[in-house]
């Protein structure tokens, strides 16, 4: 399968990017002030190297609703308007994912550096017209992750890629949520009737793993309708790069987890880890045996919007943006997770067909 | 600090509180430990034994959100419970279809709040109609007080503590304004303790230090690993011994790392002057709340 997308990064975009790192504080603007916008405001309102410049949002009861929170900053009801005036370094994207892809380009066209909530886009070829947007204008592209810099499953990906357990073989994976009750809901964030599953619910558990294992050559997905139009689970199996296999099982559908329950199962021919949202536990071959969990680990964050990865992703992009090391998930790289949604959907939308990823991502 | 304020000196903050926002779904515990305590308090009899029982230990207070299904666990009690409502009380399921911010959630109670509630929060909203136009959280508050609290039976309210979803906005925002609003209107409309919740205590208390604001207490995470302890353990620390607010240590297990017993020495001796261990934390509600009672204030 062949869509267009990136085929390589640009040297001299690559060139360009790092000559020209603003100073301190990056001017920074939200837009979109639904949940991910004002918790990604109040972030940023605390870090010493960053200034909100400007909010924008077409919905003037968002706008109100973030100056009546006490942030004394020019909103607008256009993103066109608040880059002609404030001129911002930076733009995060928080918007409804129908209209992120759109935002992310005309920000990353007017010489922004561009945080966006994720995914990027519902389909393939829409995410990757923005990161091909962001290697030609040169001009730094970062999709959130938040799953990535929780600190326990932070920490697996540390253990997998020091070979704590050897060469992968085999992978596990499963993400619940509870949302068949609020379709209406899920339908709002993905602005999609009848898909968005993946997107809404498992898209941060596949960045966390095309990041610790690489990128699936393949995937085979068949999903479940159980209470109406939408899909209810996924489940499905990924040809790993380095032999072995991926299963996922995915549903928001399930009663009990107001919040995403993540557990991911990683075989190595050395031991075993099994993480979760409560703790990591590694097991070697040797019979040795290690459990951590959050207050085992170290909580950089200094500030708590949600949980530690906001604060640590936000810094990140940041101190990325003002000449910094490049964060996970950033430009080509943003890219993977959705080439990966893109082939389950593919896949289970043909009854289960095997489907290779887009071509063309040179990972 | 408002005149009001002044007088309302003479509130006491509670020194051992029974928490229960794990019901709503807010804790660091492990997701096991979460559906045991559902399990065991899932039917309203069994919560209301609980509360009751808690009480008796010794417990001043729950800290709740008074939700439909506290509503109707205490319902099943001949004796009020002291609340502390940590409000807006929303269900997460609705939640997920609210809109961020204040605006949604006076909506949202307006829905369940009887014809009482109603009419005095439309009393509260006409003397500040300027600030409601513009979605000021600061003229908004009075009105989800009015609204929040008419659905509390009398004798109930022993508290009223904002939640950490709107208060670490309102912090990170700058909104001194805010947090002095709802102390005052909290001390003069219905004369009971005014409390904050926070994921960032030691931000809070700062900030609260800074701006002048005192209000009865704020309810914040404090144990040995220092999970929770925003900016840092340290500076939270130092930010609790330093700050005139009394603070009520939550989080005292540190997610089920330490044993109540530690997490509750630890907070004490640092500055805490109360503590909230949560439904979710013990083993034994009865017997650690009578330890907890019983062990000595430094």
């Amino acid at each position: 399968m062949t869509i267009d997308s990136p085929t390589s990064s640009h040297p001299e975009a690559d060139a360009r990017m790092s000559a020209g790192a603003p100073a301190a504080p990056l001017r920074v603007a939200v837009v979109g002030l639904g949940e991910r916008g004002i918790a990604h405001a109040a972030v940023l309102a605390t870090l010493d190297r960053a200034t909100l410049v400007g909010f924008a949002d077409p919905d003037s009861a968002a706008r109100r609703n973030l100056a009546g929170a006490g942030f004394h900053v020019p909103t607008f009801a256009r993103l066109e308007r608040l880059l002609a005036r404030q001129k911002p370094d930076a733009v995060f994207v928080c918007s409804p994912l129908a209209t992120r892809a759109a935002l992310a380009r005309t920000a990353l066209a007017a010489g922004a550096a561009v945080f966006v909530e994720r995914p990027i886009a519902l389909a393939f070829r829409e995410s990757a017209r923005v990161v091909d947007e962001a290697l030609r204008a040169a001009r730094p592209l970062l999709c959130s992750h938040a799953l990535m810099h929780m600190p326990v499953f932070a920490r697996a990906h540390e253990a997998v890629r020091a070979g704590a357990i050897g060469a992968v073989r085999e992978v596990r994976a499963s993400v619940y949520v509870s949302r068949v009750f609020s379709a209406e809901s899920a339908e709002r964030l993905t602005g999609a009737r009848g898909g968005g599953m993946i997107a809404y619910a498992a898209f941060d558990l596949l960045a966390l793993l095309v990041r610790t294992i690489g990128l699936p050559l393949e995937a085979i997905a068949t999903t479940n309708r159980l209470y109406g139009a939408n899909e209810d689970e996924l489940h499905a199996k990924l040809k790993l790069p380095r032999g072995g296999t991926l299963g996922l099982d995915c549903s928001w559908s399930v009663p009990g987890h107001p919040r995403p329950a993540t557990v991911i199962e990683i075989e190595g021919d050395r031991g075993h880890i099994l993480v979760s949202d409560d703790a990591i536990e590694i097991d070697g071959t040797a019979g040795d045996h290690v459990r951590l969990s959050d207050a085992d680990l170290p909580q950089p964050a200094r500030f708590d919007m949600d949980g530690e990865p906001r604060w640590i992703e936000d810094r990140a992009f940041v101190e990325w943006v003002l000449g910094g090391a490049e964060p996970p998930g950033a430009n080509l790289r943003a890219l993977e997770p959705h080439a990966v949604m893109h082939a389950l959907e593919a896949s289970a939308h043909s009854g289960g067909t095997p489907t290779p990823m887009p071509e063309g991502l040179g990972s | 600090m408002s005149p009001a304020g002044r007088e309302r000196r003479k509130i006491v903050a509670p020194r051992l509180v029974l928490g229960a926002r794990s019901l709503a779904g807010i804790t660091r515990a492990s997701r096991d430990r979460v559906l045991d305590m559902t399990a065991r308090t899932h039917e309203p009899e069994a919560l209301a034994v609980t509360l009751s029982k808690a009480i008796d230990a010794g417990a001043e207070a729950v800290l709740v959100s008074p939700s439909h299904r506290l509503r109707t666990a205490l319902a099943e009690l001949r004796r009020p419970v002291p609340l502390l409502a940590v409000v807006p009380a929303v269900e997460w399921q609705e939640a997920l279809d609210l809109a961020p911010g204040i605006q949604s959630r006076v909506a949202s109670a307006r829905r369940g709040a009887p014809i009482g509630g109603r009419m005095s929060a439309r009393f509260a909203a006409l003397l500040r109609l300027p600030g409601l136009m513009r979605g000021d959280w600061s003229a908004l508050i009075p009105v989800l007080l009015e609204l929040e609290t008419a659905r509390l039976a009398r004798g109930e309210l022993a508290g009223l503590v904002l939640a950490a979803d709107l208060t670490d906005v309102a912090l990170a925002a700058g909104n001194a304004r805010f947090f002095t609003r709802f102390t005052d209107y909290v001390w003069r409309r219905f004369r009971v303790p005014a409390g904050l919740e926070t994921r960032n205590l030691g931000w809070m208390l700062s900030r609260l230090d800074e701006w002048k604001v005192a209000p009865d207490f704020v309810v914040g995470p404090m144990n040995p690993s220092g999970l929770g302890m925003k900016p840092t353990a340290a500076e939270t620390i130092a930010a609790v011994e330093r700050s005139n607010v009394a603070v009520l240590a939550c989080e005292l297990r540190a997610g089920g790392r330490v044993p109540l017993a530690e997490g509750a020495a630890f907070a004490r001796a640092h500055g805490a002057r109360g503590l909230v261990p949560d439904l979710v934390e013990f083993e034994d509600v009865s017997n650690e709340l009578k330890t907890l009672a019983a062990a000595p204030v430094i």
